[in-house]
């Protein structure tokens, strides 16, 4: 086994970079404003080439949930969830919820994203947002 | 007659000694590697069609496999070749000869994926390659393909009311097929009380849910349509229709796989299908679906119009998917509970319960069998029959 990963393409190099700052950005196309997750050479909607990195706002809502009751990576023990989130900006992302356990009434429920150390780098999480 | 409907047959299907083979893997050994499941298969699809290996003039080679290796293994120079998965294969034979290409297509695939350890999660996972989302949210430990259709079911039953136990219904139906299929690797029926008490892996889908990993291998042998008609001793099995559709846009992100399932994938693929077969849903005997997870079943039966969108929990409970009551689904077992051949082994199912030799698993008066994938919201579908 193994620890997990990063895909580091030369598009994920800032991306990466802004979450070590606890500013999470994701490329926003000059041509359409449409925010696109992963980070890539090109709008696939207006196909403008010139986008500006742009931090998100930190919010979204939950989409969906699984729990890993298998290991597949030295540094994640089961078990341990991952959720899917859909961003205020428009993209779904996969990430892991804090503070509370998924269930079945979490989808839908609002979430924002936090920073937290995981093998020394910094990772966006998300939890419950407060008011609910 | 549209597309290449009626242009292409069968004539030749064979497969590696699964039960056997996995008997050895599972105590550390290794019969084969993947071009010597490939070439057992390569054989008996030879021996079923009563040709010579010179006939062939077009390979295709499985996704596992070398094209020029395999042709060099197995020792012939085709005119004509691609490396494919087993659905594309078959498309990429029907669309070669029907350009006048190749006339006698050997279409092989060896896998040795459990001797050789091959992982689907974790670090490196298997299909990394070509499919980014296999990958890419490994920071957060989220791997597998399994935790993806976890994902995408979690929201189906959100959205629909479908429930665990309806999905239960897949591995238990699967299980009696495979019990009544003497090349299954899994023989012993189960109940609902066992799916739902089998662990899970990624909730919420159990271990039932998951495919069998094992080695082996699969080969047909597709010929022109006319020219498969003269051959003596062999019931061509004709195909009759090919559709295919991809949802690629945000697949890294999920986007088809949480908003609908890749349904609109399906519905376009069961488009061109039927419309290029001339025939519908009504008309099947049998269906065959991809089953990496028995996930892919309840989605098919929705999107290839078995059922209406969200009633595939109705279907599974009421009509039934099994060769006791209903429209048999993965008559041999499929994935889950057969041989995990990706795909190949659904082919050759398909063409041996048209041919009509399936034993107690054969679906009475078998006329059309339509076999389905979804895999990675690459919706494509094979139409198979007299």
């Amino acid at each position: 086994m193994a620890k997990a990963t990063r895909v580091l393409s030369m598009y994920d190099v800032p991306m990466w970079e802004s979450i070590e700052r606890g500013a999470w950005a994701l490329q926003r196309c000059s041509g359409c404003g449409v925010f696109r997750y992963p980070p890539s050479p090109i709008c696939p909607d207006c196909h403008s080439m010139e986008s500006e990195w742009t931090p998100l706002a930190g919010t979204g809502t939950l989409l969906s949930w699984t729990v890993f009751h298998r290991q597949y990576f030295d540094d994640y023990k089961p078990p341990y969830n991952a959720v899917t989130v859909r961003l205020t900006e428009g993209p779904i992302i996969v990430t892991n919820l804090v503070g509370a356990e998924p269930d079945k009434d979490c989808i839908g429920r609002s979430v924002v994203i936090v920073y937290e150390t995981h093998e020394g780098q910094q990772l966006p999480r998300v939890k419950y947002t407060k008011s609910e | 007659m549209t597309g290449v409907s009626r242009v292409a047959a069968v004539v030749g299907v064979g497969n590696s000694d699964w039960i056997a083979d996995n008997r050895i893997t599972r105590n550390g050994g290794k019969p084969h590697n993947s071009f010597g499941y490939a070439a057992i298969a390569f054989k008996r699809a030879l021996a079923d069609a009563g040709i010579t290996a010179d006939q062939i003039d077009g390979v295709v080679a499985g996704p596992t496999t070398a094209h020029e290796r395999m042709c060099e293994v197995l020792g012939i120079n085709p005119r004509w070749g691609v490396q494919a998965d087993a659905m594309l294969g078959v498309q990429e034979a029907c669309l070669a000869i029907n350009a006048g290409m190749a006339e006698v297509v050997l279409l092989v695939y060896g896998n040795d994926q459990k001797s050789a350890a091959v992982n689907y999660g974790g670090a490196n996972a298997a299909g990394g390659a070509n499919f980014l989302s296999y990958v890419y949210h490994a920071p957060w430990g989220f791997t597998s393909q399994g935790a993806l259709y976890a994902m995408q079911f979690q929201r189906y039953m959100h959205e629909t009311g479908f429930t665990e136990r309806d999905l239960g219904e897949v591995a238990v139906a699967q299980r009696l097929h495979s019990s009544l299929n003497p090349q299954a690797i899994m023989q012993k029926r189960i109940s609902i009380d066992d799916y739902l008490t089998s662990r899970y892996v990624t909730e919420p889908l159990h271990l039932f849910d998951y495919c069998l990993i094992n080695d082996g291998g699969v080969a047909l042998i597709i010929m022109e349509a006319s020219r498969a008609a003269k051959l003596k001793g062999v019931k061509p099995v004709v195909i009759h229709g090919i559709g295919r559709s991809d949802l690629s846009r945000g697949a890294t992100s999920l986007e088809p796989r949480l908003t609908d399932f890749y349904r609109p994938a399906q519905r376009e693929a069961a488009t061109q299908v039927f419309g290029m077969a001339g025939v519908g849903p009504e008309d099947m005997s049998a269906l065959q679906v991809y089953d990496s997870f028995s996930v892919h079943i309840p989605l098919a039966l929705e999107g290839y119009g078995y059922c209406p969108t969200d009633g595939a929990g109705e279907f599974l409970r009421e009509t039934g998917i099994s060769l006791a009551k209903g429209l048999p689904v993965n008559t041999s077992g499929g994935h889950l509970s057969e041989s995990y051949m990706q795909g190949w082994n659904h082919q050759i199912e398909a063409v041996r319960q048209v041919r009509g030799i399936c034993g107690e698993r054969q679906v009475p008066d078998c006329r059309f069998v339509h076999y389905s994938s979804d895999v990675a919201g690459k919706a494509v579908s094979i139409i198979y029959g007299e």
